[in-house]
């Protein structure tokens, strides 16, 4: 089942009854802890319908037994008016209570849910996470709950109600007037068939609506986000007319559904009268005949409502519930994702500081050739290392290994002699830390961020970490100092600002290695140099692993390992490699002469 | 308060201009209305006639005349009801489509300040929820007429029948509308407050799973699970009070008809005991009751969604109603293609925000001349070149063209003139082979081609697998950053302006390859006058003189070796650059 859910179409699909049936079994499991309350509301809901459902059959009392009753018998009709609203009151209660309870249950259910799908997506491997795109996870906490969220919000009480009165009518005019009540259930299945009709239909045009929409609003977005070459191309009147034939699309679909349902209501208001013309035409035959008193008719013609309405109702909620049942379908087949890194019974946690030992290690990502090839080497305690090589080489890929983001294939890597798979995840993280090459921040302010590396770090120990890496003129000039908010991605800071952060994070973390991906974008001069200062204090002291995409960078380091199409072609100090004449040789060669070309351009 | 109102007349006058086109439909719509609530209101009053003169009296052919009736009423009221809704929804698509359309265009023709300042999510919310606050009152407008004349006539018809009865209905009926009204204000808050909570979340799952490799990488997930059941409980809270709301609000709606139905029962039974009404009324006065909820519960809801509608209003014709700065002159000509000489004369020149970036700024470009500004971030270069092609008007002083004041020029031909690359590339989500024909959009491929080449791109389109024809952008093929600039460098030189500039524009494309579209930039600098705005030297070689700028004004100019010796400010500003430069040359073209 691992990763089958992600073939899962869009929301709107249709679950197989089989599917369903599952979905259902699995679902009243998980309500077990709210099933009482729930089972209490449906209760509540049943009482109130009864209520509701009560007041033609009144009527029907009050009219026959009181008013038309000879002689007439104004107590019956005093009685009856007093019962009707007694029962109207009652019902008014008894909603209250319903909705309250019904949407308490839902929202809990739902929040459960919510951290529930999250703490499980966090605890999944970073496979998972580079095989996925980020918008369909991200839709599984978003559109899919919502989906749900719509359903406990206002479909859930509604679907139960409807059902439960279109069954109550049906009876109650059965034990009212058989005879009659079949004439009027000759009528629902046109009502039915219509609906259906309906559902279909504009469920067909809506899909198209919103994908109108979506084109309309994304030429609209690329239109204001692009105006400025808009404008100095002199394009203005063609953007506006590429804009003018996406938004009459969005037109024309949306009229399409309305086209569609004034066939539909109309067709049910025609049916209405049908129904009353149906009841008085045969009823009137009945009373004549003595069999049917004048009240039942009326009771006919009110209870006509809550036969067709309900009909209505359930095939606009069908929907929903569908919907609701393929998102719930999908966040399960997540929830059954397993993590590929776990960790294992027995667990041991890693020695303070130790040698990294990488041994005979090949990797292939899921469905994809090796990446890397029967690796091997050690890297001492406090030792610095540099991987280098072509994109793509796998130099990036030997550093995910090296803090467990994924586990070799062949061969294992161990740190102070225990193999990282034996390591409790807490120790790792702990002893081994991996600072990316753009700082990424989340929202929240800058101490929130630099928390991150060790969450129960308290301000003083932040103010340690930042002192360390000499940062606090640096961050004491910023708006608001540390408590800075650095909004969504850290957009409010630039890219300097962001790296930083992300150093002072792992300084809080004092990990035993540092594995650093370095950043290859540009800085501008005078944040490129407090950077690089801020990070040679972070290193200093620990065993640092670095994935170089500067050369000037590697061979600061004590021995730099060359990556080549997946294997370790040369290892050595820079003067050892120079020497060698061998890839590391070739590579810088290259590099010093295009630093001299630029300098005497 | 006053300037609210303001905005709010504005935005009522606004949709009725916007409506005034589909007046027809308007016209239409109502008076299918009319007979619609003429049909409605005679169904109940045709069933009590059939019950009181034909059922009750024992004459069936009567009863079955009236039901005859009743039958063809009832396809007048359906095809009057579909018409009605048809014109409705379409009156207020339309406005809808046409008020979009409109926003559209004058955005894009609205000036570079307004756009500085404005941010694109409120713009997107202008043309997107404003407009359905809007769609939403104009779709009601009409059903409400109808509505209203159905309220009018019913109550019309209960007074005529019995006073008594019509007062409870009137004393009990309206009800609804304080409660619909009241309740859509109540639930507007809480339900925007809930969609923000549900922003909120979402913004937490994106972010932790944008960042997972941090998460991973410091162990940090708990962290993450706990920001996420605090948004998870801030939306229980708002769903929950939302709930609440309904809770008070639902069960209400359904008592209210419910309770004018007992008074009905009883009142109306009692009246029918002493002879003042016959039993049919009763079946039409329990119809009328029904009659009355949904017109009702719409008013309040029109009420309610009104005054949102009109602050809606408001913001668009705001929008509208901002003149584009930029526009031309009374009496502009067309700015004929010359020989591309150029003068900035004594400009002075600042941003919205107050500050002044350009002081007295005097700078000349002969003919087919090659200049680089240089200087450090924030002195003024970059507005130097948006300055040129009229993006912005000077404060002061004045921008001649071939002795031309770029002002008395018309805008589309001073800018067909004036090409620019600008530093960040934005491409459209389009063709390769149509972005680079942006300005020429029946260019030849062959011409796109030659323009490719030129700027170097040629090579790495003829690799992809739809060559000039592959789609890039959000939905499409995701190209480097250095690609992406050579994209726009081919694209200004397809549109062969007499004056080129070129900001910062090859920033991010690999030292290796710039070199080799060095050479094509020098080529294409040869028939025309050139601004080059860069970092590396080797591309401010490129230029015949350099251009120092300092605090708004050119402090020095020369050739690059001149400047070389002669500057100290200059060889700071250049070995800022070239510090980045060499620490960056190992560094391949990595995609963006």
């Amino acid at each position: 089942m691992r990763g089958a859910w992600v073939e899962g179409g869009p929301a709107d699909e249709e679950l197989d009854r089989e599917q369903a049936r599952g979905l259902m079994r699995r679902l009243w499991k998980d309500l077990a802890p709210y099933r009482g309350r729930l089972l209490f509301a449906i209760a509540l809901l049943v009482a109130q319908t009864s209520a509701l459902l009560a007041g033609p059959w009144l009527l029907a009392i009050g009219i026959d037994d009181g008013i038309l009753a000879s002689p007439p018998n104004p107590g019956v009709l005093n009685l009856v008016a007093a019962i009707y609203l007694g029962l109207a009151l009652a019902s008014v209660v008894l909603g209250v209570f319903v909705i309250r309870q019904v949407a308490l249950v839902g929202e809990t259910f739902l929040r459960d849910l919510r951290t529930r799908v999250f703490r499980h997506l966090m605890s999944l491997g970073l496979d998972f996470f580079e095989r996925e795109k980020t918008g369909k996870l991200v839709s599984r906490m978003t559109a899919d709950i919502d989906a749900l969220q719509e359903l406990v919000a206002v479909g859930l009480v509604a679907f139960v109600q409807n059902g439960l009165i279109f069954v109550g009518a049906v009876i109650l005019i059965f034990l009212l007037n058989w005879q009659l009540a079949l004439f009027v259930l000759l009528l629902v299945p046109p009502v039915i068939v219509a609906s259906r009709w309906f559902r279909n239909r504009s469920n067909r045009a809506y899909l198209e609506v919103r994908e109108r929409v979506a084109t309309n609003l994304a030429t609209l977005q690329e239109g204001l986000a692009g105006v400025r070459v808009v404008q100095a191309f002199g394009r203005e009147g063609a953007f506006t007319k590429r804009f003018s034939k996406t938004n009459e699309a969005q037109y024309h679909a949306n009229l399409q559904t309305v086209r569609i349902s004034v066939r539909y209501f109309p067709f049910m208001e025609l049916i209405g009268v049908i129904g009353i013309a149906m009841i008085i035409g045969i009823g009137g035959g009945f009373v004549e005949r003595g069999t049917v008193e004048v009240g039942v008719i009326l009771a006919f013609v009110l209870y006509l409502n809550n036969l067709f309405e309900p009909i209505q109702q359930l095939s606009q909620l069908y929907d929903t519930v569908q919907k609701a049942g393929a998102a719930l379908h999908k966040l399960f087949e997540l929830l059954d994702t397993e993590s590929s890194i776990v960790e294992r019974a027995g667990a041991v946690d890693l020695a303070r500081s130790g040698a990294f030992s990488v041994d005979e290690v090949s990797f292939a990502y899921t469905g994809s050739d090796y990446v890397l090839r029967d690796v091997s080497l050690t890297v001492g305690a406090g030792e610095r290392l540099a991987l280098v090589g072509a994109t793509g080489a796998g130099k990036s890929t030997l550093a995910k290994l090296l803090v467990r983001f994924y586990d070799p294939d062949i061969g294992s890597i161990s740190f102070g002699g225990i193999d990282l798979r034996d390591a409790t995840l807490a120790s790792l993280r702990e002893r081994i830390v991996v600072v990316p090459q753009e700082g990424f921040l989340f929202a929240g302010t800058i101490r929130d961020n630099i928390r991150l590396g060790r969450a129960e770090a308290s301000d003083a120990d932040i103010d340690a970490a930042i002192d360390a890496l000499d940062l606090t003129d640096r961050f004491a000039a910023m708006p608001e100092g540390v408590d800075t908010e650095v909004r969504e991605r850290g957009s409010r800071l630039s890219g300097g600002e962001r790296q930083l952060v992300s150093l002072v994070r792992a300084a809080l973390a004092d990990p035993s290695v540092l594995v650093l991906d370095e950043a290859t974008s540009n800085l501008d001069p005078g944040t490129e140099m407090v950077v690089e200062r801020a990070l040679e204090r972070l290193m200093g002291g620990r065993t640092v692993i670095v994935v170089a995409h500067r050369l000037s960078t590697a061979a600061r380091c004590d021995r730099i390992a060359v990556i080549d199409n997946g294997r370790l072609a040369e290892i050595g100090t820079h003067a050892e490699l120079i020497s060698q004449r061998g890839h590391y040789e070739r590579l810088f060669a290259a590099w010093t002469s295009g630093v001299t070309m630029s300098r005497t351009a | 308060m006053d300037s609210e109102r303001a905005a709010r007349r504005a935005g009522w006058k606004l949709m009725f201009e916007a409506t005034r086109p589909q007046a027809r439909w308007v016209a239409s719509g109502i008076g299918a209305g009319f007979v619609w609530t003429a049909a409605k209101v005679t169904v109940p009053l045709l069933a009590a006639a059939a019950i009181n003169l034909g059922m009750e009296k024992g004459r069936s052919d009567v009863t079955l005349r009236f039901v005859g009736l009743m039958l063809a009423v009832g396809v007048v009221q359906a095809v009057c009801t579909g018409w009605r809704r048809y014109s409705a929804f379409r009156i207020a698509l339309r406005v809808e489509t046409d008020l979009r359309q409109r926003l559209f265009a004058h955005l894009q023709r609205l000036h570079f300040a307004f756009h500085d300042e404005a941010q694109t999510g409120q713009l997107m919310a202008r043309a997107n929820t404003d407009i359905q606050q809007i769609h939403m009152v104009v779709i009601l407008l009409p059903l409400t007429v109808a509505a209203t004349l159905t309220m009018i006539t019913v109550i019309g018809i209960l007074l005529y029948y019995s006073v008594g009865l019509a007062l409870i209905v009137l004393g009990l009926m309206p009800l609804l509308l304080v409660a619909a009204s009241r309740f859509s204000r109540k639930i507007q808050p809480i339900n925007l407050a809930l969609q923000e909570e549900l922003g909120d979340l979402s913004g937490v799952v994106e972010e932790s799973v944008s960042g997972v490799r941090v998460i991973k990488g410091f162990g940090s997930e708990k962290t993450q699970v706990k920001a996420l059941e605090h948004e998870a409980d801030a939306v229980l809270d708002n769903a929950l009070a939302a709930s609440r709301l309904r809770a008070l609000f639902l069960p209400l709606v359904d008592f209210i008809p419910t309770l004018a139905l007992v008074a009905i029962l009883w009142y109306g039974g009692h009246q029918v005991l002493n002879g003042q009404l016959q039993i049919g009324d009763l079946v039409a006065f329990n119809a009328f009751v029904l009659m009355l909820i949904w017109p009702l519960r719409m008013l309040g809801m029109l009420l309610a969604s009104a005054s949102r509608a009109s602050s809606a209003g408001g913001r668009i014709q705001e929008i509208l109603s901002t003149d584009p700065a930029i526009a031309d002159r009374p009496g502009a000509r067309d700015l004929v293609r010359g020989v591309g000489a150029i003068r900035f004369d004594n400009v002075s020149f600042g941003y919205a925000d107050g500050s002044t970036v350009l002081d007295g700024f005097d700078l000349e470009i002969a003919a087919g001349e090659s200049v680089a500004l240089v200087g450090s971030t924030g002195c003024g270069k970059t507005t130097v070149a948006r300055l040129l092609p009229r993006f912005y008007d000077v404060r002061e002083g004045r921008i001649l063209i071939d002795g031309v004041d770029v002002r008395d020029a018309t805008v589309a031909s001073l800018r067909r003139n004036v090409g620019i690359v600008f530093d960040d590339t934005f491409l459209f989500s389009d063709s390769i082979r149509e972005n680079i024909a942006s300005a020429e959009p029946d260019a030849s491929i062959e011409a796109v081609r030659r323009a490719a080449t030129l700027a170097g791109a040629d090579e790495f389109i003829d690799e992809l697998a739809d060559g000039y024809d592959t789609v890039i952008g959000e939905h499409g093929y995701s190209l480097s950053g250095g690609q992406r600039q050579r994209i726009a460098i081919a694209r200004a030189i397809l549109a062969d302006p007499q004056i080129l500039i070129l900001d910062d524009a090859t920033s991010a494309v690999d030292p290796a390859k710039e070199h080799e579209i060095r050479a094509a930039l020098e080529e294409v600098m040869i028939s025309r006058t050139t601004l080059i705005i860069a970092h590396r030297p080797a591309t401010i070689a490129l230029a015949d003189r350099v251009v120092l700028i300092d605090g708004g004004r050119v402090v020095a100019e020369g050739s690059h070796e001149f400047l070389l010796e002669s500057s100290a400010h200059y060889r700071q500003v250049l070995a800022h650059a070239q510090e980045t430069e060499a620490a960056d040359s190992g560094t391949a073209e990595v995609p963006a």
